[in-house]
């Protein structure tokens, strides 16, 4: 046979084995509900109907449906990850790859309205973020209460010299947010000091994750004393006892398919009394009142000891660890609560987690998420008494919604 | 469906194959192939496939009457097959054109509030290649330049063949009557058909899609920071774009055909190596060219009519070729963009072109090449005018930001690649390396004539023996990487779906 032949049928049969065997292997092996590496729900076999099949969506469905159940998935992926980079292109689904492994997301999903978002972005929409401040500002002159703002830069702010990215888009952000928050809201800018701590070689927010470090979150903890004059009552370092967790890949890591990046550790800062304190995740339910009309009755879904829920750290959601991930509405009170201590509402998005154990150590807390529902602070500070106010909340979720907005 | 995802790869085609050579017989093999073309239809437009199944039975049935007639009476023979294309046509226009006539109509005054657009008239995937195919069978048949096809499930395939049922190429059927019925598989044509459909999956998958991506990101960045050098990454990676997706499918449809025993003629010469623009025309699409070539131009008269009627000529045929395009103003002007540079051409331009070193007759060609993928690619006016005057600091606010410049930075590979991909280049340097052609083994030419199937004469040498074997691995490779591309896919349009 001729060396031609021969190279044409192994063609042949390589091509057709590789389509039946994929094929099959799809077949059967079991579906999976859940990413543990990608830390997200998967699609699983769509529901037909013929109105599905009519209008496009059953097709889309099953699209989603084959990539995320495809065999081998996580390595096919780890392979896109490693051509993109060879590409030279510095990104792959929108994450920088930057010197030491340090990753950032680069690429956002901008909100401009309700019905109008712009993908795959590094710009943002500086009226989107005017609204958000608007509303913080007029809130913030309506309180007698003490106030702090912190809105914590995303890793590609702060980390930019990783990546000899441009801080053009940062420093427009950063500008603006400096010039039009009120004075009343105290806002504190942690842009300067972060970045100056990042490129002094300090590890002050995660490689893999989009979220700060512990020691981050001590920095900001810190500036928030301080902007409150309570500086004297900061913890210093050395009164905390670190546990390290090993093997931590966070979002920013599922997200870039970079396979090849080492994990990191997250960090356990602690005192000591934590069993002292108790957390608590509430939910809002109907009930039917005394006189039949239908009143909303609050209750705990979820109490543990501490702030650190363990279960956690043994999964790959390891940051969810702290404050048992995202809640709606959540209490850290030092036993019951009655102590007398100072409490303080924290209307947050997630980077407060790993700042709350440092606060509770002054004041019970109150934390509300926000989210896009109507944030009434004046309301919850009513509920629970409370005497002071943070508010916690990231460029990325500053420029991808305008959940800030509904704070009144 | 389309080529490039996963569903088609490892369910549809691996059916469709294992199906079809589990059957030994030619004609059941087309019954095959009817069946699970329009399953393959059918996944995306259930209900149109009645569409395309009447224009299918009309020109099958007008076929027997265009034969009956032909040499006895002439006559009638031409009214039928005007009836029937008048049929077919009726339906395109009607789904493609209906509500454009329609909306320029209401501008009018008077008829506003008289006549209103058709709700939830979807264009049929597809519909613009598959009538210009059937229309090619009745003409074919009304010039004798081939019979009457009496097998109903074989008029089918050749309309509905999955390969080229969306997104072409537009196969005239005095190209391909004989394969419908006497094709013949081989493992030679096979393999070749599998390097073939890598080779586009992976245009249209790993460089198509990214530069789309750039295109995309560039283009939005403009409502930022609106800078000359985002304004010519806009074109660039348009221009880069719409070869790769578009020549990519072509390639995979190629490949598909072969690997199913047919053989269609090439659709892109690597148009961007042009010297002229009608240069370009020949090495673009070029089976669109090619029918309106042989469909309009030459009945029309050609070249062989005055000089007056000449101009004529192109003028309707690159109306029409705009106009099929998509029915939108900005694709009518795009063709009479092109008509207009055509006829300068002819007048005295490629002449005096051909005066000028080759490099300037290059910047020449791309550049009215990507002016006019700007008219082509925003279908927004004064979006489109924008982005042009930006290509020459009108109106923009800087050359470029850092941001912009970080990204063109990180583009470059691909620009690169993209660019020299687009050359015969890498071609004739694997062609060399191996020593024999066994790779272009099926191939038609241009004038479409087929080069042997089986090209090795002697025993191959070494360094051809080890070429040979880098390919098959290096095809897999790719193949794979495809695949992951696939897996990890965020955003992957074909751009000559909507036509």
């Amino acid at each position: 046979m001729k060396f031609n032949k021969i190279i044409n049928i192994t063609t042949s049969a390589l091509f057709a084995f590789s389509i039946f065997a994929f094929a099959i292997a799809f077949v059967v092996t079991p579906d999976a509900d859940f990413s543990e590496e990608e830390n997200r729900s998967l699609t699983t076999f769509p529901k037909f109907s013929w109105d599905a099949l009519v209008d496009g969506s059953f097709s889309s469905k099953i699209n989603e449906y084959f990539a995320d159940q495809f065999p081998a998935r996580n390595s096919l992926v780890g392979i896109k990850g490693v051509t993109e980079t060879l590409f030279g292109k510095g990104e792959n689904n929108g994450v920088l790859l930057g010197d030491d492994g340090q990753l950032a997301v680069r690429l956002f999903t901008i909100f401009k309205s309700r019905l109008e978002r712009t993908a795959d972005m590094d710009y943002f929409y500086p009226d989107t973020v005017a609204q958000s401040v608007d509303a913080l500002n007029n809130w913030a002159k309506s309180t007698d209460l003490p106030v702090a703002t912190i809105l914590p830069p995303r890793t590609v702010d702060v980390a930019a010299s990783a990546f000899s990215y441009p801080t053009e888009i940062s420093d427009a952000l950063h500008a603006q947010l400096n010039e039009t928050i009120a004075p009343e809201a105290n806002y504190i800018d942690l842009l300067p000091i972060m970045r100056e701590k990042y490129d002094a070689g300090e590890s002050v927010y995660l490689r893999t994750d989009h979220h700060w470090t512990t020691y981050g979150a001590y920095i900001a903890y810190t500036e928030v004393m301080k902007s409150w004059g309570m500086e004297d009552q900061i913890l210093p370092q050395d009164a905390f006892s670190v546990e390290v967790v090993e093997d931590f890949y966070g979002t920013t890591w599922s997200k870039a398919g970079y396979k090849f990046i080492e994990p990191e550790t997250l960090e356990i800062w602690t005192v000591g009394n934590e069993d002292q304190f108790v957390t608590s995740c509430i939910s809002e339910k109907q009930v039917k009142g005394e006189d039949g009309k239908p009143t909303a009755v609050k209750e705990a879904y979820k109490t543990f000891s501490g702030w650190l829920d363990r279960d956690f750290l043994t999964q790959k959601d390891k940051y969810g660890a702290f404050m048992s991930g995202t809640h709606n509405e959540q209490t850290v009170f030092l036993g019951d609560g009655n102590t007398g201590r100072e409490r303080l509402l924290v209307v947050k998005d997630s980077f407060v987690h790993t700042m709350i154990p440092f606060l509770c150590q002054h004041f019970d807390i109150v934390v509300i998420n926000l989210s896009g529902r109507v944030a009434n602070i004046t309301d919850y500070v009513e509920e629970y008494g409370c005497d002071r106010v943070l508010v916690v909340y990231n460029w990325a979720n500053l420029i991808e919604n305008n959940n800030m907005a509904a704070v009144q | 469906m389309v080529f490039s995802s996963l569903l088609f790869l490892f369910a549809y085609l691996a059916v469709t194959l294992f199906l079809y050579y589990l059957i030994p017989n030619m004609k059941y093999r087309n019954w095959v192939l009817f069946i699970v073309s329009m399953l393959f239809y059918g996944w995306g437009e259930p209900l149109y496939i009645i569409v395309m199944l009447a224009s299918i039975t009309e020109a099958y049935g007008f076929g027997f009457l265009i034969n009956k007639y032909r040499e006895s009476n002439i006559k009638k023979a031409r009214f039928y097959m005007v009836l029937s294309l008048a049929m077919n046509l009726a339906s395109l226009l009607f789904f493609k054109y209906c509500n454009f006539f329609i909306e320029n109509l209401r501008l009018l005054p008077f008829l506003t509030d008289v006549i209103a657009p058709i709700e939830g008239l979807k264009l049929p995937i597809g519909i613009s290649f598959y009538t210009f195919q059937i229309m090619s069978y009745t003409i074919d048949l009304y010039r004798g330049q081939t019979d009457v096809q009496r097998n109903y499930v074989a008029f089918g395939t050749y309309v509905t063949l999955f390969p080229q049922l969306i997104a072409g190429p537009i196969v005239r059927y005095h190209d391909v009557d004989d394969q419908l019925t006497t094709r013949k598989e081989t493992i030679d044509l096979f393999s070749s058909g599998a390097r073939r459909f890598v080779v586009g999956l992976a245009k249209k998958v790993i460089i198509g899609d990214a530069c789309a991506a750039y295109y995309e990101y560039f283009k939005a960045s403009d409502a930022f920071a609106d800078s000359a050098a985002g304004a010519w990454m806009v074109m660039i990676f348009y221009t880069l774009h719409i070869y790769y997706d578009f020549s990519g499918y072509s390639d995979m449809a190629i490949g598909l055909g072969r690997m199913i025993g047919f053989r269609f003629l090439e659709n892109f010469n690597y148009p961007y190596i042009s010297k002229s623009i009608t240069e370009f025309w020949r090495r673009w699409h070029m089976s669109l060219g090619t029918w309106f070539k042989e469909y309009v131009y030459i009945p029309l008269g050609g070249n062989r009519v005055g000089k007056l009627k000449q101009y004529r000529n192109i003028a309707v045929v690159w109306f029409l070729t705009g106009f099929w395009h998509g029915a939108n103003w900005n694709y009518i002007l795009w063709g009479v963009y092109f008509g207009l540079i055509l006829m300068a051409e002819k007048t005295f331009l490629l002449n005096a072109l051909k005066k000028t070193p080759a490099f300037v007759q290059h910047i020449y060609s791309l550049l009215l090449i990507g002016f006019g993928w700007i008219i082509f690619s925003f279908t927004d006016a004064s979006a489109g005018l924008n982005c042009f005057a930006s290509l020459f600091g009108i109106g923009t606010s800087t050359f470029c930001t850092p941001t912009i410049g970080y990204q063109i930075l990180h583009s470059l590979p691909l620009l690169v690649i993209g660019a020299i991909g687009a050359t015969p280049l890498p071609k004739k340097l694997w062609d060399k390396l191996c020593t024999v052609d066994w790779i272009s083994v099926g191939a038609i030419r241009e004038d479409g004539t087929e080069e042997p199937i089986y090209m090795e004469k002697k025993e191959l040498s070494v360094r051809g023996k080890v070429m040979a074997v880098a390919t098959t691995v290096g095809t897999m490779a790719v193949f794979m990487v495809c695949v992951a591309y696939l897996v990890d896919s965020t955003f992957s349009p074909f751009l000559y779906f909507i036509f």
